[in-house]
Protein backbone atom coordinates (compact mmCIF):
# COMPACT_ATOMS: atom_id res chain seq x y z
CA UNK A 1 0.00 0.00 0.00
CA UNK A 2 0.80 3.57 -0.98
CA UNK A 3 1.55 5.12 2.37
CA UNK A 4 2.58 8.48 0.73
CA UNK A 5 -0.67 9.03 -0.72
CA UNK A 6 -2.66 8.60 2.93
CA UNK A 7 -1.17 12.05 4.09
CA UNK A 8 -3.92 12.59 6.62
CA UNK A 9 -1.33 15.63 7.79
CA UNK A 10 -1.52 17.38 4.71
CA UNK A 11 -3.36 20.69 5.37
CA UNK A 12 -2.61 23.05 2.75
CA UNK A 13 -1.51 26.88 3.62
CA UNK A 14 -4.05 29.24 5.06
CA UNK A 15 -3.72 31.67 2.67
CA UNK A 16 -4.49 28.85 -0.23
CA UNK A 17 -8.77 28.84 1.05
CA UNK A 18 -8.29 32.43 2.75
CA UNK A 19 -7.59 34.43 -0.77
CA UNK A 20 -10.92 32.87 -2.09
CA UNK A 21 -12.85 33.69 0.71
CA UNK A 22 -11.69 37.11 1.19
CA UNK A 23 -12.62 37.81 -2.17
CA UNK A 24 -16.07 36.49 -2.53
CA UNK A 25 -18.15 38.88 -0.41
CA UNK A 26 -16.63 41.41 -2.62
CA UNK A 27 -18.05 40.13 -5.82
CA UNK A 28 -21.05 39.90 -4.09
CA UNK A 29 -20.95 43.87 -2.88
CA UNK A 30 -20.38 44.45 -6.87
CA UNK A 31 -22.84 42.55 -8.12
CA UNK A 32 -25.07 44.61 -6.05
CA UNK A 33 -23.96 47.57 -7.02
CA UNK A 34 -24.30 46.65 -10.83
CA UNK A 35 -27.80 46.07 -9.61
CA UNK A 36 -28.44 49.44 -8.07
CA UNK A 37 -27.55 50.87 -11.44
CA UNK A 38 -29.64 48.42 -13.41
CA UNK A 39 -33.05 48.72 -15.85
CA UNK A 40 -35.28 46.92 -14.27
CA UNK A 41 -36.85 45.91 -17.67
CA UNK A 42 -33.49 45.06 -18.77
CA UNK A 43 -32.66 42.56 -15.34
CA UNK A 44 -36.00 40.88 -15.96
CA UNK A 45 -34.54 39.08 -18.98
CA UNK A 46 -32.16 35.97 -18.27
CA UNK A 47 -30.44 36.58 -21.84
CA UNK A 48 -29.13 40.14 -21.14
CA UNK A 49 -25.58 41.12 -21.02
CA UNK A 50 -26.06 43.44 -17.70
CA UNK A 51 -28.20 40.27 -15.96
CA UNK A 52 -25.30 37.60 -17.58
CA UNK A 53 -22.65 39.92 -15.56
CA UNK A 54 -25.05 40.16 -12.52
CA UNK A 55 -25.32 36.22 -11.90
CA UNK A 56 -21.66 35.43 -12.29
CA UNK A 57 -20.70 38.35 -10.55
CA UNK A 58 -22.74 36.29 -8.47
CA UNK A 59 -22.04 32.80 -9.73
CA UNK A 60 -18.47 32.35 -10.63
CA UNK A 61 -17.21 35.67 -8.27
CA UNK A 62 -18.88 34.61 -4.98
CA UNK A 63 -20.45 30.93 -5.02
CA UNK A 64 -17.57 29.60 -7.08
CA UNK A 65 -14.84 31.22 -5.13
CA UNK A 66 -16.09 29.61 -1.93
CA UNK A 67 -16.49 26.58 -3.16
CA UNK A 68 -13.07 26.02 -4.34
CA UNK A 69 -11.77 27.67 -1.42
CA UNK A 70 -13.47 25.14 0.57
CA UNK A 71 -12.80 21.99 -1.37
CA UNK A 72 -9.33 23.09 -1.14
CA UNK A 73 -8.89 23.23 2.42
CA UNK A 74 -11.70 19.97 2.81
CA UNK A 75 -10.76 17.41 0.10
CA UNK A 76 -7.66 16.38 2.33
CA UNK A 77 -10.36 15.84 5.32
CA UNK A 78 -13.19 14.33 3.30
CA UNK A 79 -11.54 12.57 0.49
CA UNK A 80 -8.07 12.40 2.67
CA UNK A 81 -6.46 12.92 -0.18
CA UNK A 82 -3.57 15.99 -1.18
CA UNK A 83 -4.06 18.26 -4.43
CA UNK A 84 -0.33 18.27 -5.59
CA UNK A 85 1.34 21.49 -5.35
CA UNK A 86 -1.57 22.53 -3.87
CA UNK A 87 -0.14 26.55 -3.02
CA UNK A 88 1.01 26.24 -6.79
CA UNK A 89 -2.43 25.55 -7.86
CA UNK A 90 -4.26 27.73 -5.78
CA UNK A 91 -2.11 30.59 -6.59
CA UNK A 92 -2.45 30.19 -9.77
CA UNK A 93 -5.96 29.63 -10.52
CA UNK A 94 -7.31 32.61 -8.14
CA UNK A 95 -5.27 34.97 -9.86
CA UNK A 96 -6.56 33.32 -13.64
CA UNK A 97 -10.06 33.33 -11.87
CA UNK A 98 -9.72 36.86 -10.32
CA UNK A 99 -8.90 38.53 -13.36
CA UNK A 100 -11.33 36.45 -15.53
CA UNK A 101 -14.52 37.51 -13.73
CA UNK A 102 -13.29 40.83 -13.67
CA UNK A 103 -12.90 40.75 -17.44
CA UNK A 104 -15.86 39.14 -17.77
CA UNK A 105 -18.26 41.38 -15.94
CA UNK A 106 -16.91 44.67 -17.21
CA UNK A 107 -16.73 43.17 -20.86
CA UNK A 108 -19.88 42.14 -20.92
CA UNK A 109 -21.30 45.45 -18.69
CA UNK A 110 -19.76 47.61 -21.21
CA UNK A 111 -19.69 45.40 -24.50
CA UNK A 112 -16.01 45.27 -24.94
CA UNK A 113 -15.60 41.71 -27.22
CA UNK A 114 -11.56 41.67 -26.43
CA UNK A 115 -12.16 41.82 -22.87
CA UNK A 116 -14.76 38.94 -23.18
CA UNK A 117 -12.46 36.99 -25.08
CA UNK A 118 -10.02 37.30 -22.30
CA UNK A 119 -12.19 36.28 -19.63
CA UNK A 120 -13.29 32.97 -21.61
CA UNK A 121 -9.72 32.00 -21.54
CA UNK A 122 -8.95 33.42 -17.74
CA UNK A 123 -12.05 31.60 -16.38
CA UNK A 124 -11.79 28.61 -18.08
CA UNK A 125 -7.73 28.44 -17.68
CA UNK A 126 -8.68 28.76 -13.20
CA UNK A 127 -11.39 26.47 -13.17
CA UNK A 128 -9.84 23.75 -15.47
CA UNK A 129 -6.73 24.32 -12.78
CA UNK A 130 -8.29 23.62 -9.67
CA UNK A 131 -10.95 20.80 -11.46
CA UNK A 132 -8.14 18.76 -13.35
CA UNK A 133 -6.14 18.90 -10.07
CA UNK A 134 -8.75 17.65 -7.84
CA UNK A 135 -10.01 15.39 -10.00
CA UNK A 136 -6.19 13.62 -10.10
CA UNK A 137 -6.01 13.75 -6.54
CA UNK A 138 -9.44 11.88 -6.04
CA UNK A 139 -8.00 9.41 -7.88
CA UNK A 140 -6.27 8.15 -4.53
CA UNK A 141 -9.04 8.00 -2.71
CA UNK A 142 -8.50 4.75 -0.65
CA UNK A 143 -12.52 4.82 1.21
CA UNK A 144 -15.16 6.22 -1.42
CA UNK A 145 -17.46 7.22 0.42
CA UNK A 146 -20.68 8.60 -0.18
CA UNK A 147 -19.54 12.56 0.58
CA UNK A 148 -16.85 11.64 -2.08
CA UNK A 149 -18.77 10.08 -4.78
CA UNK A 150 -21.04 13.42 -4.73
CA UNK A 151 -17.43 15.54 -4.95
CA UNK A 152 -16.57 13.49 -8.33
CA UNK A 153 -19.73 13.98 -9.43
CA UNK A 154 -19.86 17.69 -8.80
CA UNK A 155 -16.69 17.99 -10.34
CA UNK A 156 -17.44 16.51 -13.54
CA UNK A 157 -20.44 18.85 -13.98
CA UNK A 158 -18.03 21.65 -13.29
CA UNK A 159 -15.78 20.07 -15.98
CA UNK A 160 -18.56 20.39 -18.39
CA UNK A 161 -20.23 23.58 -17.54
CA UNK A 162 -16.74 25.46 -17.74
CA UNK A 163 -16.19 24.23 -21.18
CA UNK A 164 -19.68 25.23 -22.22
CA UNK A 165 -18.76 28.79 -20.54
CA UNK A 166 -15.79 29.24 -22.64
CA UNK A 167 -17.81 28.46 -25.65
CA UNK A 168 -21.12 30.70 -24.45
CA UNK A 169 -18.33 33.40 -23.59
CA UNK A 170 -16.57 33.46 -26.96
CA UNK A 171 -19.57 33.39 -28.72
CA UNK A 172 -20.39 36.87 -26.66
CA UNK A 173 -17.10 37.58 -27.34
CA UNK A 174 -16.77 37.47 -31.44
CA UNK A 175 -20.37 38.22 -31.65
CA UNK A 176 -21.25 35.67 -33.36
CA UNK A 177 -23.65 32.58 -31.67
CA UNK A 178 -25.14 29.17 -32.62
CA UNK A 179 -28.33 28.02 -33.34
CA UNK A 180 -27.66 25.66 -30.13
CA UNK A 181 -26.63 28.96 -28.06
CA UNK A 182 -29.54 29.35 -25.91
CA UNK A 183 -29.98 25.31 -25.64
CA UNK A 184 -26.11 25.55 -24.17
CA UNK A 185 -26.94 28.05 -21.78
CA UNK A 186 -29.53 26.64 -20.59
CA UNK A 187 -27.81 23.26 -19.95
CA UNK A 188 -24.82 25.02 -19.00
CA UNK A 189 -27.32 27.22 -16.00
CA UNK A 190 -29.16 23.88 -14.69
CA UNK A 191 -25.97 21.34 -14.75
CA UNK A 192 -24.10 24.47 -13.10
CA UNK A 193 -26.95 25.18 -10.15
CA UNK A 194 -28.03 21.39 -9.66
CA UNK A 195 -24.99 19.09 -11.00
CA UNK A 196 -22.39 21.53 -9.71
CA UNK A 197 -23.30 23.34 -6.88
CA UNK A 198 -26.87 21.26 -5.83
CA UNK A 199 -24.49 17.79 -5.76
CA UNK A 200 -21.97 19.32 -4.16
CA UNK A 201 -23.76 20.43 -1.31
CA UNK A 202 -25.78 17.42 -0.47
CA UNK A 203 -22.52 15.18 -0.45
CA UNK A 204 -20.96 17.93 2.01
CA UNK A 205 -24.54 17.92 4.15
CA UNK A 206 -24.24 14.19 4.38
CA UNK A 207 -21.46 14.28 6.66
CA UNK A 208 -21.65 17.88 8.25
CA UNK A 209 -25.33 17.80 9.44
CA UNK A 210 -24.51 14.68 11.62
CA UNK A 211 -21.17 15.41 12.53
CA UNK A 212 -21.31 19.43 13.44
CA UNK A 213 -24.64 19.35 14.93
CA UNK A 214 -25.12 16.03 15.55
CA UNK A 215 -28.01 15.60 13.89
CA UNK A 216 -29.48 12.14 12.97
CA UNK A 217 -27.25 10.35 10.18
CA UNK A 218 -28.74 10.34 6.50
CA UNK A 219 -30.30 7.00 5.42
CA UNK A 220 -28.23 4.35 3.80
CA UNK A 221 -30.65 4.86 0.89
CA UNK A 222 -30.54 8.80 0.84
CA UNK A 223 -26.30 8.46 1.12
CA UNK A 224 -25.94 5.71 -2.13
CA UNK A 225 -28.60 7.05 -4.11
CA UNK A 226 -29.51 10.65 -3.99
CA UNK A 227 -26.54 11.73 -6.44
CA UNK A 228 -26.67 9.39 -8.57
CA UNK A 229 -30.97 9.93 -9.22
CA UNK A 230 -29.92 13.74 -9.60
CA UNK A 231 -27.42 13.05 -12.04
CA UNK A 232 -29.78 10.74 -13.67
CA UNK A 233 -32.09 13.58 -14.07
CA UNK A 234 -30.22 15.81 -15.38
CA UNK A 235 -29.39 13.46 -18.27
CA UNK A 236 -32.60 12.97 -18.87
CA UNK A 237 -33.61 16.72 -18.95
CA UNK A 238 -31.02 17.11 -21.67
CA UNK A 239 -31.95 14.09 -23.55
CA UNK A 240 -35.32 15.22 -23.45
CA UNK A 241 -34.20 19.04 -24.32
CA UNK A 242 -32.28 17.69 -27.30
CA UNK A 243 -34.90 15.54 -28.45
CA UNK A 244 -38.14 16.19 -26.89
CA UNK A 245 -38.15 18.79 -25.91
CA UNK A 246 -41.93 19.27 -24.93
CA UNK A 247 -41.48 16.87 -22.35
CA UNK A 248 -38.45 18.27 -21.20
CA UNK A 249 -40.58 19.58 -17.85
CA UNK A 250 -40.70 15.61 -16.99
CA UNK A 251 -36.85 15.73 -16.24
CA UNK A 252 -37.08 19.17 -14.45
CA UNK A 253 -39.60 17.44 -12.10
CA UNK A 254 -37.64 14.79 -11.64
CA UNK A 255 -34.78 16.71 -10.69
CA UNK A 256 -36.66 19.26 -8.40
CA UNK A 257 -38.30 16.10 -6.35
CA UNK A 258 -35.36 14.70 -5.02
CA UNK A 259 -33.71 18.63 -4.09
CA UNK A 260 -37.19 19.25 -2.61
CA UNK A 261 -36.45 16.01 -0.45
CA UNK A 262 -33.17 16.44 0.08
CA UNK A 263 -34.38 20.00 1.39
CA UNK A 264 -37.23 18.71 3.55
CA UNK A 265 -34.72 16.49 5.50
CA UNK A 266 -32.25 18.67 5.70
CA UNK A 267 -34.93 20.76 7.89
CA UNK A 268 -36.02 17.78 9.60
CA UNK A 269 -32.69 16.54 10.40
CA UNK A 270 -31.80 20.04 12.37
CA UNK A 271 -35.16 19.52 14.18
CA UNK A 272 -33.64 16.50 15.65
CA UNK A 273 -30.05 17.22 16.30
CA UNK A 274 -28.68 16.55 19.83
CA UNK A 275 -26.71 19.55 19.43
CA UNK A 276 -29.24 22.32 20.50
CA UNK A 277 -27.41 25.17 20.58
CA UNK A 278 -28.16 27.44 17.80
CA UNK A 279 -25.97 29.61 15.45
CA UNK A 280 -25.81 31.81 12.61
CA UNK A 281 -24.68 28.84 10.56
CA UNK A 282 -28.05 26.70 11.68
CA UNK A 283 -29.92 29.52 10.65
CA UNK A 284 -28.71 29.68 6.93
CA UNK A 285 -29.11 26.02 7.01
CA UNK A 286 -32.60 26.48 7.61
CA UNK A 287 -33.44 29.78 5.68
CA UNK A 288 -31.03 27.41 2.77
CA UNK A 289 -33.94 24.83 3.20
CA UNK A 290 -36.89 27.01 3.03
CA UNK A 291 -35.51 28.36 -0.22
CA UNK A 292 -34.84 25.71 -2.28
CA UNK A 293 -38.45 23.77 -1.02
CA UNK A 294 -39.91 26.85 -2.63
CA UNK A 295 -37.29 27.47 -5.11
CA UNK A 296 -37.28 23.77 -6.70
CA UNK A 297 -41.33 23.89 -6.42
CA UNK A 298 -41.09 27.43 -8.62
CA UNK A 299 -38.32 26.12 -10.95
CA UNK A 300 -40.92 22.70 -11.87
CA UNK A 301 -43.95 25.08 -12.13
CA UNK A 302 -42.42 28.02 -14.36
CA UNK A 303 -43.03 26.02 -17.44
CA UNK A 304 -46.40 26.31 -16.87
CA UNK A 305 -46.18 30.01 -17.11
CA UNK A 306 -43.60 29.88 -20.48
CA UNK A 307 -40.41 30.39 -18.14
CA UNK A 308 -41.51 33.85 -16.71
CA UNK A 309 -40.46 33.77 -13.47
CA UNK A 310 -37.25 32.66 -13.93
CA UNK A 311 -35.92 35.29 -12.14
CA UNK A 312 -37.74 34.56 -9.20
CA UNK A 313 -36.49 30.79 -9.54
CA UNK A 314 -32.92 32.25 -9.74
CA UNK A 315 -33.01 34.22 -6.72
CA UNK A 316 -35.11 31.56 -4.61
CA UNK A 317 -32.34 29.12 -5.36
CA UNK A 318 -29.16 30.80 -6.59
CA UNK A 319 -29.64 33.15 -3.50
CA UNK A 320 -31.76 31.73 -0.92
CA UNK A 321 -29.99 27.72 -1.02
CA UNK A 322 -26.64 27.89 -2.42
CA UNK A 323 -25.60 31.95 -1.51
CA UNK A 324 -27.18 30.82 1.96
CA UNK A 325 -25.33 27.85 2.70
CA UNK A 326 -21.75 29.13 1.48
CA UNK A 327 -22.41 31.99 3.77
CA UNK A 328 -23.26 29.86 6.48
CA UNK A 329 -20.08 28.17 6.06
CA UNK A 330 -17.77 31.02 6.09
CA UNK A 331 -18.71 31.79 9.39
CA UNK A 332 -17.82 28.44 10.58
CA UNK A 333 -14.54 27.93 8.28
CA UNK A 334 -13.05 31.14 8.92
CA UNK A 335 -12.50 31.52 12.10
CA UNK A 336 -11.86 27.76 12.78
CA UNK A 337 -8.76 28.00 9.85
CA UNK A 338 -7.23 30.96 11.99
CA UNK A 339 -7.79 29.12 15.42
CA UNK A 340 -6.28 25.71 13.60
CA UNK A 341 -3.27 27.35 12.28
CA UNK A 342 -2.30 29.60 15.01
CA UNK A 343 -2.42 26.38 17.07
CA UNK A 344 -0.82 24.23 14.72
CA UNK A 345 2.00 26.94 14.88
CA UNK A 346 2.39 26.40 18.56
CA UNK A 347 0.19 29.52 19.94
CA UNK A 348 -1.73 28.89 23.21
CA UNK A 349 -3.02 32.07 24.07
CA UNK A 350 -5.46 32.79 20.36
CA UNK A 351 -9.20 34.27 20.96
CA UNK A 352 -11.85 31.19 20.49
CA UNK A 353 -14.23 30.99 17.62
CA UNK A 354 -16.83 33.05 19.24
CA UNK A 355 -14.54 35.99 20.03
CA UNK A 356 -13.22 36.64 16.67
CA UNK A 357 -16.73 37.59 14.74
CA UNK A 358 -19.83 39.39 16.29
CA UNK A 359 -22.67 37.83 17.07
CA UNK A 360 -24.69 40.61 16.77
CA UNK A 361 -23.20 41.87 13.39
CA UNK A 362 -23.36 37.69 12.00
CA UNK A 363 -27.04 38.63 13.14
CA UNK A 364 -27.76 41.77 11.17
CA UNK A 365 -25.58 40.73 8.55
CA UNK A 366 -27.94 37.26 8.17
CA UNK A 367 -31.32 39.54 8.63
CA UNK A 368 -30.28 41.99 6.06
CA UNK A 369 -29.06 39.13 3.43
CA UNK A 370 -33.32 37.29 3.99
CA UNK A 371 -34.24 40.99 3.73
CA UNK A 372 -32.95 41.66 0.64
CA UNK A 373 -33.73 38.44 -1.48
CA UNK A 374 -37.61 38.70 -0.19
CA UNK A 375 -37.30 42.35 -1.48
CA UNK A 376 -35.56 41.19 -4.74
CA UNK A 377 -38.89 38.92 -5.54
CA UNK A 378 -41.32 41.51 -4.55
CA UNK A 379 -39.20 43.57 -6.55
CA UNK A 380 -40.06 41.40 -9.48
CA UNK A 381 -44.02 42.82 -9.22
CA UNK A 382 -42.68 46.12 -7.98
CA UNK A 383 -39.81 47.04 -9.98
CA UNK A 384 -39.63 50.77 -8.37
CA UNK A 385 -38.42 49.64 -4.94
CA UNK A 386 -35.46 47.12 -6.50
CA UNK A 387 -32.68 49.98 -5.56
CA UNK A 388 -34.08 50.04 -2.14
CA UNK A 389 -32.91 46.34 -2.12
CA UNK A 390 -29.67 46.26 -4.41
CA UNK A 391 -28.26 49.09 -0.92
CA UNK A 392 -29.46 45.87 2.09
CA UNK A 393 -27.53 43.34 -0.49
CA UNK A 394 -24.60 45.44 -0.77
CA UNK A 395 -24.88 46.31 2.70
CA UNK A 396 -25.49 42.74 4.26
CA UNK A 397 -22.57 41.61 1.72
CA UNK A 398 -20.21 44.44 2.84
CA UNK A 399 -20.64 43.33 6.64
CA UNK A 400 -19.91 39.63 5.33
CA UNK A 401 -17.05 40.66 4.36
CA UNK A 402 -15.99 42.81 7.90
CA UNK A 403 -17.03 39.87 9.83
CA UNK A 404 -14.58 37.50 7.79
CA UNK A 405 -12.02 39.90 7.58
CA UNK A 406 -11.84 40.37 11.25
CA UNK A 407 -10.99 36.65 12.27
CA UNK A 408 -7.95 36.99 9.31
CA UNK A 409 -6.74 40.42 10.83
CA UNK A 410 -6.12 38.60 14.38
CA UNK A 411 -4.10 35.83 12.54
CA UNK A 412 -2.14 38.02 10.60
CA UNK A 413 -1.39 40.20 14.82
CA UNK A 414 -0.66 37.21 16.29
CA UNK A 415 1.29 35.61 13.73
CA UNK A 416 3.93 38.98 14.18
CA UNK A 417 4.12 37.78 17.91
CA UNK A 418 6.52 34.67 19.16
CA UNK A 419 4.86 31.07 19.85
CA UNK A 420 4.12 31.08 23.92
CA UNK A 421 5.01 27.42 23.33
CA UNK A 422 7.62 25.61 21.06
CA UNK A 423 6.09 22.92 18.89
CA UNK A 424 8.62 22.23 16.96
CA UNK A 425 9.14 18.46 18.09
CA UNK A 426 5.86 18.40 16.22
CA UNK A 427 5.56 20.34 13.80
CA UNK A 428 2.73 19.87 11.45
CA UNK A 429 3.60 19.14 7.68
CA UNK A 430 1.72 22.10 6.47
CA UNK A 431 2.75 22.98 3.03
CA UNK A 432 4.96 26.37 2.37
CA UNK B 1 -18.08 -8.82 17.54
CA UNK B 2 -17.54 -5.33 15.54
CA UNK B 3 -14.48 -4.77 13.91
CA UNK B 4 -12.34 -2.03 14.79
CA UNK B 5 -13.47 0.31 12.51
CA UNK B 6 -17.19 0.19 13.50
CA UNK B 7 -16.45 0.02 17.70
CA UNK B 8 -14.48 2.95 17.27
CA UNK B 9 -16.67 5.09 14.78
CA UNK B 10 -19.61 4.34 17.40
CA UNK B 11 -17.82 5.31 20.18
CA UNK B 12 -16.97 9.05 18.04
CA UNK B 13 -20.41 9.27 18.44
CA UNK B 14 -21.10 8.30 21.76
CA UNK B 15 -18.51 11.16 22.91
CA UNK B 16 -20.48 13.18 20.37
CA UNK B 17 -23.54 12.54 22.48
CA UNK B 18 -21.68 13.34 25.63
CA UNK B 19 -20.52 16.66 23.93
CA UNK B 20 -24.24 17.61 23.35
CA UNK B 21 -25.34 16.53 26.25
CA UNK B 22 -23.21 18.54 28.22
CA UNK B 23 -23.78 22.03 25.67
CA UNK B 24 -27.42 21.49 26.31
CA UNK B 25 -26.81 21.25 30.28
CA UNK B 26 -24.23 24.37 29.82
CA UNK B 27 -26.48 26.17 28.11
CA UNK B 28 -29.16 26.07 31.16
CA UNK B 29 -26.68 26.94 33.65
CA UNK B 30 -23.04 26.84 33.54
CA UNK B 31 -23.01 25.52 37.02
CA UNK B 32 -24.97 22.31 36.63
CA UNK B 33 -22.52 21.50 33.26
CA UNK B 34 -19.86 20.17 35.87
CA UNK B 35 -21.09 16.45 35.74
CA UNK B 36 -21.70 16.41 32.43
CA UNK B 37 -18.39 17.93 31.73
CA UNK B 38 -16.69 15.25 33.53
CA UNK B 39 -18.47 12.50 32.05
CA UNK B 40 -17.68 13.62 28.33
CA UNK B 41 -13.91 14.54 29.25
CA UNK B 42 -13.58 10.88 31.61
CA UNK B 43 -15.32 8.95 28.03
CA UNK B 44 -13.03 11.13 25.60
CA UNK B 45 -10.08 10.40 27.31
CA UNK B 46 -11.08 6.86 27.27
CA UNK B 47 -11.31 7.20 23.57
CA UNK B 48 -7.58 8.19 23.02
CA UNK B 49 -6.26 6.36 25.03
CA UNK B 50 -8.27 3.46 23.36
CA UNK B 51 -6.25 4.96 20.19
CA UNK B 52 -3.14 5.78 21.51
CA UNK B 53 -2.23 2.35 23.78
CA UNK B 54 -3.83 0.02 21.94
CA UNK B 55 -5.24 0.30 18.65
CA UNK B 56 -2.61 3.09 17.53
CA UNK B 57 0.51 1.00 19.10
CA UNK B 58 -0.92 -2.06 17.34
CA UNK B 59 -1.14 -0.25 13.88
CA UNK B 60 2.58 1.44 14.56
CA UNK B 61 4.10 -2.38 15.13
CA UNK B 62 2.52 -4.13 12.20
CA UNK B 63 3.21 -1.33 9.81
CA UNK B 64 6.68 0.48 11.30
CA UNK B 65 5.02 3.55 10.53
CA UNK B 66 5.34 5.66 13.57
CA UNK B 67 5.95 9.09 11.84
CA UNK B 68 2.80 9.15 9.32
CA UNK B 69 -0.72 9.18 10.44
CA UNK B 70 -0.66 7.99 13.92
CA UNK B 71 1.70 10.77 15.21
CA UNK B 72 -0.73 13.37 13.43
CA UNK B 73 -3.70 12.09 15.53
CA UNK B 74 -1.56 11.87 18.56
CA UNK B 75 -1.00 15.67 17.89
CA UNK B 76 -4.50 16.35 17.22
CA UNK B 77 -5.35 14.51 20.64
CA UNK B 78 -3.00 17.32 22.37
CA UNK B 79 -4.64 19.55 21.27
CA UNK B 80 -8.20 18.64 21.76
CA UNK B 81 -6.82 17.70 25.40
CA UNK B 82 -5.82 20.72 25.75
CA UNK B 83 -9.31 22.57 24.89
CA UNK B 84 -11.12 20.20 26.83
CA UNK B 85 -8.97 21.48 29.92
CA UNK B 86 -9.58 24.46 28.70
CA UNK B 87 -14.11 24.48 29.03
CA UNK B 88 -13.26 22.47 32.64
CA UNK B 89 -11.51 26.07 33.63
CA UNK B 90 -14.09 27.88 32.29
CA UNK B 91 -16.82 26.12 34.13
CA UNK B 92 -14.36 26.10 37.60
CA UNK B 93 -14.53 30.27 36.84
CA UNK B 94 -18.91 30.46 36.16
CA UNK B 95 -17.71 32.06 32.54
CA UNK B 96 -20.64 30.98 29.72
CA UNK B 97 -19.02 32.57 26.55
CA UNK B 98 -15.42 31.43 27.36
CA UNK B 99 -16.70 27.75 27.43
CA UNK B 100 -18.54 27.88 24.94
CA UNK B 101 -15.86 29.57 22.42
CA UNK B 102 -13.71 26.53 23.36
CA UNK B 103 -16.64 23.85 22.56
CA UNK B 104 -17.32 25.43 19.58
CA UNK B 105 -13.68 25.45 18.20
CA UNK B 106 -13.28 21.62 20.17
CA UNK B 107 -16.09 20.07 17.87
CA UNK B 108 -15.01 21.51 14.61
CA UNK B 109 -11.65 20.00 15.28
CA UNK B 110 -12.82 17.15 16.64
CA UNK B 111 -15.38 16.36 13.73
CA UNK B 112 -12.19 17.26 11.23
CA UNK B 113 -10.37 14.53 13.53
CA UNK B 114 -12.87 11.82 13.32
CA UNK B 115 -13.74 12.32 9.85
CA UNK B 116 -9.94 11.60 8.93
CA UNK B 117 -10.02 8.45 11.53
CA UNK B 118 -13.20 7.09 10.26
CA UNK B 119 -12.29 8.20 6.62
CA UNK B 120 -8.40 6.92 6.50
CA UNK B 121 -6.93 5.81 9.67
CA UNK B 122 -9.47 3.31 10.93
CA UNK B 123 -10.09 1.87 6.99
CA UNK B 124 -6.33 1.43 7.11
CA UNK B 125 -6.01 -0.39 10.35
CA UNK B 126 -9.12 -2.51 9.55
CA UNK B 127 -6.97 -3.57 6.66
CA UNK B 128 -3.25 -4.33 7.87
CA UNK B 129 -5.19 -5.43 11.71
CA UNK B 130 -8.09 -7.95 10.34
CA UNK B 131 -6.95 -11.32 11.41
CA UNK B 132 -5.82 -9.35 14.97
CA UNK B 133 -9.51 -7.28 15.05
CA UNK B 134 -11.40 -9.12 17.89
CA UNK B 135 -8.16 -9.26 20.14
CA UNK B 136 -7.75 -5.70 19.98
CA UNK B 137 -11.37 -4.56 20.10
CA UNK B 138 -11.06 -7.15 23.29
CA UNK B 139 -8.40 -5.01 24.84
CA UNK B 140 -9.57 -1.96 24.08
CA UNK B 141 -12.64 -2.63 25.63
CA UNK B 142 -11.41 -3.99 28.79
CA UNK B 143 -8.50 -1.72 28.66
CA UNK B 144 -8.36 0.72 32.57
CA UNK B 145 -7.62 4.45 31.66
CA UNK B 146 -4.53 5.86 33.11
Amino acid sequence: MDFDGLSVDQAPPISAPIRFFVTAPLFAVLAGILILFSDVAVLSSRFSTHTIAITHALSVGFLSFVMFGALLQMLPVLAGVRISKVDLVAKSSYAFMLVGTLSMIFGLWFDISKLILLSSLLLGSGFLILIISMLIALKGVVNVTASVRAIITGLIFALLITLMGMHLLSSYGIGKFSDLHLLFANIHSVWAVFGFAGVLIIGVAFHVLPMFYVAPRFKKFCKQKVVWLVTSGLLLWLFLNIFIESYSTIGKIWVALFFWAFSTTVYLKLNARRRKVSDITVWYWRSASIFMTLGTFAWAINDFFDEKYIVIVSILIGGGFILSIMSGMLYKIVPFLVWFHLNAKGYMSIPTMNDMISKKLAKAQFFLFILSLIGFIVSFFIPNILPLFAVTFIISMAILEYNIVIPILIYAKIIKTKPDFDMSMFEMKVEK
Amino acid sequence: MSTIKEYLTQDHSRCDELFANMEDMAAKSIESAKEAYDEFARETERHFQMEERVMFFEFEQKTGMTQGPTAMMRHEHAQMRNLIAEMGKAIEAKDKDKFFGNSETLMILMQQHNMKEEQMLYTMAQQHLSAESDRIVDMMQSMIVE
